[in-house]
């Protein structure tokens, strides 16, 4: 798949994300969205009532339409999250 | 029972770092006074100062406009200043009794005392729902900002953008910059409108330089730029529990009123469409500290009301910013520095004479900010017809699947302020308690339900004022004024 990531920028360091037991590599200093984005995943939650698959929105924390499951805790923005090494996270079907 | 390190004092908190924040910090530090900066985001800046956090490589030669220069200044110099900075932290509530509750980056829950509190809470985007604005690769075009900016990455190589706004062409030139193929720049609001509104403009010249500059670059850059064009559908296959994003976008021309001239639709093939519709202030914070609220079209809808200082109706809360009605960076640095002198002030730290030589300069500049803040937001203010023009289908708040047509039942039934529709349709009742669909209700309750906006009032906000973790709700829980 295309790369996303703007060529002219010299990356930190590698990190590798775990995403639903799938390895993902990102870079220090990148938000979790962004990673996830980069990576192809753009459905990230489901509607509640409709069920009707849902992505990021607003990218600054405000509509919650990023969340995922991240370490175990639920319902994190993913918009609000710097990645970490061996970072583990869920999206849920 | 709450343990002591959870109770912390400070003189003065000031909650959002934007322009305002930081540049309030950055006097007040100079002082003998204890100070906490507090917000929600990764790093320091609000939305309008970031950077990649990255080693840059091409970028060394970037320069960002002379705004963020002084805005990232103040970012480096409170770094080496004496204040307290807690960054990744969400504001749970307000409390009368001069109280905040916090919830930390590692998730702790802090009751924070204060004598003096100053909100600068900034502003969030504007929304226009239309059918399909839910499906994954419809983005807001802060989010395509924010993701450049802050991550380097972009949000597809192709992208097609519509809305209201200048933002939409910085967005654009930012995105060719990053080599990116914008398809084309599609504006809700018409050109003549604003050709109506030159001879103002020049007025007010050296401010719209800003954004001339990005029309310009996307005019040379020959991407195409269509007026009174309105998204009619985001389609993909999405529905009914698909698994699909976005796929193509069908456009079509408007009339003056916003409403859709059938037969001139036209389809774009893209996986990513980038959307903005101006800024709302975000008014949570000191609405659940019970600071008055007024509503202006030209300051961006519900703002928090002040005087010339800088007070809220809460004695000790000021309030600075995009959250006095939408304006700009300029109106918040102004802003952020009236707070602070007053803040001074009410310290003691300044004498009489010296806060009335200040807020008298600042005042002055100040209303020049206000008068520019009116003349842009009616400019790209969103046409009524567009809002009416919603088919009933459409899911409005996304939160809880409500869609136009619940929104348009509830209204018929009588529910004509925005409390009573909460409750009547659950509208705004989800995670972003409002905060994306509110400012769209609150326009379709006053086309609509024809009342004056006092009498329709913001969606009440109350603790927590964004979802926290079960712990923080228990802790909030036992705090008396829940």
């Amino acid at each position: 798949m295309d790369d996303l990531r703007i060529g002219s920028i010299k990356r930190k360091d590698k990190v590798t994300l775990s995403v639903n037991g799938k390895k993902v590599e990102a870079y220090q200093g990148e938000t979790l969205l962004a990673a996830l984005l980069a990576a192809g995943y753009k459905r990230l939650k489901r509607s509640p009532i409709n069920h009707d698959p849902r992505g990021a929105l607003c990218g600054m924390g405000v509509c919650f339409e990023c969340i995922v499951t991240v370490n175990g805790i639920p319902n994190t923005r993913s918009c609000m999250t710097e990645v970490e090494n061996n970072m583990e996270i869920e999206i849920h079907e | 029972m709450s343990n002591e390190k959870n109770n912390l004092k400070y003189n003065v908190v000031i909650v959002g770092s934007g322009f305002s924040g930081i540049v309030a910090a950055g006097i007040l530090a100079d002082y003998d006074l204890s100070i906490l900066l507090v917000d929600e985001n990764i790093h320091l800046g609000g939305q309008l100062l970031r950077k990649i956090p990255v080693e840059l490589g091409d970028y060394s030669s970037y320069r960002p406009e002379y705004i963020k220069r002084i805005g990232f200044r103040f970012v480096e110099s409170i770094k080496n200043k004496k204040l307290t900075i807690m960054n990744r932290a969400c504001l749970v509530g307000a409390y009368p009794d001069h109280r905040l509750m916090i919830e930390s980056e590692r998730k702790e829950v802090l009751s924070v005392s204060y004598d003096v509190l100053l909100f600068a809470t900034g502003a969030r985007e504007r929304f226009l729902p239309f059918k399909g604005w839910n499906l994954p690769g419809v983005y807001s075009t802060g989010l395509v900002q924010v993701l450049m900016k802050s991550s380097g990455v972009l949000p597809a190589r192709e992208m097609l953008i519509a809305g209201s706004g200048l933002f939409l062409f910085s967005v654009g030139c930012e995105f060719l910059k990053n080599k990116g193929k914008a398809l084309a720049i599609l504006e809700q609001t018409g050109m003549m409108d604003k050709v109506k509104m030159l001879p103002q403009l020049f007025h007010q010249f050296s401010k719209f330089s800003e954004g001339g500059k990005f029309l310009a670059k996307i005019y040379l850059s020959g991407v195409p730029v269509k007026y009174r064009r309105k998204i009619v559908e985001a389609r993909g296959k999405g529905g009914n529990g698909g698994k699909g994003a976005l796929e193509e976008v069908v456009v079509g021309k408007t009339d003056a009123s916003g409403k859709l001239l059938v037969g001139t639709e036209k389809i774009y093939k893209t996986n990513a469409l980038a959307v903005g519709y101006g800024f709302v202030p975000n008014i949570e914070g000191p609405q659940s500290a019970g600071c008055d609220l007024e509503f202006s079209d030209w300051k961006g809808g519900w703002t928090v009301k002040v005087n010339e200082k800088l007070e809220t109706s809460v004695e000790n809360i000021l309030a600075a910013g995009e959250i006095t009605g939408v304006g700009g960076a300029l109106k918040s640095i102004n802003e952020g520095k009236i707070a602070a002198f007053s803040i001074l002030h009410k310290f003691e730290k300044i004498t009489g004479d010296d806060y009335s030589r200040q807020l008298k300069k600042l005042t002055n500049e100040r209303r020049r900010h206000l008068a520019f803040m009116d003349l842009f937001n009616s400019l790209y203010r969103i046409p009524p017809g567009a809002l009416l023009d919603i088919p009933d289908d459409t899911v409005v708040c996304r939160c809880e699947d409500i869609t136009m047509g619940d929104i348009k039942k509830g209204i018929d039934m009588g529910f004509t302020t925005s409390r009573g529709l909460k409750t009547a349709v659950r509208v705004s009742m989800g995670n972003c308690q409002g905060r994306t669909c509110g400012p769209v209700v609150f326009d379709l309750l006053s086309l609509l339900g024809k009342q004056e906006p006092g009498a329709i009032g913001p969606f009440h906000a109350r603790p927590p004022l964004k979802p926290v973790s079960i712990d923080a709700l228990a802790h909030a829980a036992r705090a008396p004024y829940l």
